[in-house]
């Protein structure tokens, strides 16, 4: 086998080697990759901060640990932000598993800003049925979570939820999408509605999304460990994002270097086929 | 009966549903709340099927000890530790994600979430063994998806900028070394005369394009994704939406029947 074949044919196992190198190296050593947060990024960031103090924020966590990387860390950082600014903060899920993983942040989150369950947040939890649960919450919230917390705790006796009838009483629904939710997000709550929506979504989906976005229907689309980065950027906080970030910047460069490779002996080695 | 009445109600249950949209007054807002209401209820009751599917399967590959009943087993055995320490953990704190309780704080958090992120993590490996082979000049087509995926991998990144340059140049001289090959091997005079023009048009061509690609990476990724990538997208999502459409209609009209099958 000559040189070009070889890299032609580079075998799977040195690929993941290389890969698991380039990964995890970055990752260990906390590099860092000056970043410009992107025009999306901005318009979100700058349309919660628009919100009056108090405006009460709808979190939908819809995804599960397998999009954990790029959705938790961009949870944390706007839950930073909603407390910085004193929003209330109602904790949903479309997917059953998602709602411990917002849950989990929601907590730790309210501890650094000394924000209260039932006076500064809650958690309704999860309630099967997607687009009818949507169409639910646009009539009624808390008659859709039967009027209790995830606990069965009423919500009536909760400071949290007072005035809070429909989607008029939220400031803005934002949505972490690791499946189709957003688009029934779109579809059910803003077309229908009225509802204000930011969709923070894996990279895998944000395409599905930018429709939304570009038809006015949702106000920005946050797509992947990109957009979660910037939002540490923009909150002064720096997570796993950030540093992930650098990772994937890597990882994307490894993988262009290997398609290259790849093109090189793949058009010699069929020249001389050819020939 | 038995076809008759789930036909019925299904035509009664889409028509309201679809004369409440328009008409947003009462009988009808309340009578969609009410069937909304029913469908949360309904959709809860989905999981009992895909348990008791999830269960006679696995139970059926252990009875009949086909290949790889163990992992059958591990199945049932996990469905079942985990629905006991649920429950016994849900009834002991008040719900299964209560801060306390020992189910999320150790099963969930400790062993759901790392295996569950580890299984997806793996993809990597597979998605760069993938691209690697996948993302090959084999025509004009392939070559343009090559190209596209280039420019939205650099321009998702940071530094993406500072790898363009020395990434455009090498494909640049890789497409010029497959000209060349194309000229020495062509006998035809005026072939070669033509790939010799493509050769230069390519080189006066590369030089703007990587200054105006560097300047604007982000911009050009913008480009890709927004127009492009979307008008494709909402072709998809219209005809979507059109069979959607045309399916529910079937459906309460009580055309399509399969779902009673």
């Amino acid at each position: 086998m000559n040189i070009f074949e070889s890299m032609s044919k580079i075998d799977r196992r040195i690929i993941y080697l290389i890969l698991f190198i380039v990964a995890t190296v970055p990752f260990l050593f906390k590099v860092e990759i000056p970043m410009k947060p992107t025009s999306d990024v901005v318009e979100a960031y700058n349309f919660i901060n628009s919100l009056p103090e108090g405006s009460a924020v709808i979190i939908s966590a819809d995804y599960d640990a397998s999009s954990m990387p790029e959705l938790q860390p961009m949870l944390t950082a706007i839950l930073r932000q909603l407390f910085s600014r004193n929003m209330r903060v109602l904790v949903m899920s479309h997917w059953a598993l998602g709602v411990p993983l917002a849950q989990k942040a929601v907590e730790e989150v309210a501890r650094e800003y000394g924000k209260k369950y039932g006076v500064d947040y809650v958690v309704l939890g999860y309630r099967p049925g997607l687009q009818a649960v949507m169409v639910s919450m646009g009539k009624d919230i808390p008659k859709t979570f039967d009027n209790v917390d995830y606990k069965n705790r009423p919500l009536k006796d909760m400071p949290v939820m007072q005035g809070i009838k429909n989607y008029d009483d939220i400031g803005v629904i934002i949505g972490f999408e690791a499946g189709s939710v957003g688009d029934f997000w779109a579809q059910f709550a803003n077309a229908r509605y009225g509802a204000r929506i930011i969709l923070g979504s894996t990279a895998v989906v944000a395409p599905d999304l930018y429709p939304y976005k570009q038809a006015g229907q949702i106000i920005a689309v946050l797509g992947g460990l990109r957009a979660a980065a910037d939002y540490e950027n923009l909150v002064h906080h720096k997570g796993t994002a950030t540093y992930g970030m650098t990772t994937q910047a890597f990882v994307h460069f490894l993988i262009i270097a290997f398609i290259i490779l790849g093109n090189i002996g793949y058009i010699a080695t069929q020249r001389k086929r050819r020939s | 009966m038995k076809r008759e009445i789930p036909l019925l109600i299904s035509f009664i249950a889409g028509t309201l549903i679809v004369i409440s949209l328009f008409v947003p007054h009462p009988p009808f807002n309340k009578m969609e709340e009410t069937l909304n209401s029913w469908y949360i209820i309904v959709s809860g009751f989905t999981f009992i099927l895909g348990i008791d599917s999830l269960l006679l399967y696995n139970w059926d590959k252990i009875r009949r000890k086909s290949k790889d009943w163990p992992f059958a087993l591990t199945v049932i055995l996990s469905f079942v530790v985990t629905l006991v320490w649920g429950i016994v953990s849900g009834v002991r704190t008040g719900h299964i994600f209560s801060t306390n309780s020992t189910f999320r704080n150790y099963f969930y958090l400790y062993i759901y979430v790392p295996l569950q992120a580890t299984m997806f993590a793996i993809l990597s490996f597979f998605i760069a063994s993938a691209a690697y082979r996948a993302f090959r000049a084999r025509s004009l087509n392939a070559t343009l998806l090559l190209i596209t995926a280039s420019i939205i991998m650099l321009g998702r990144v940071p530094l993406g900028n500072a790898v363009l340059i020395p990434v455009l140049w090498i494909a640049v001289l890789l497409i010029a070394w497959v000209v060349l090959l194309e000229i020495k091997a062509t006998t035809s005079a005026s072939t070669r005369v033509g790939y010799i023009l493509m050769l230069i048009l390519m080189v006066v061509i590369a030089v703007p394009l990587t200054k105006f690609l560097y300047g604007n990476l982000s911009a050009a990724t913008d480009w890709i994704m927004d127009i492009p990538q979307m008008a494709a997208k909402r072709g998809i999502m219209l005809g979507l939406a059109l069979g959607g459409i045309a399916v529910s209609l079937r459906i309460i009209l009580g055309i399509e029947r399969s779902y009673m099958s």
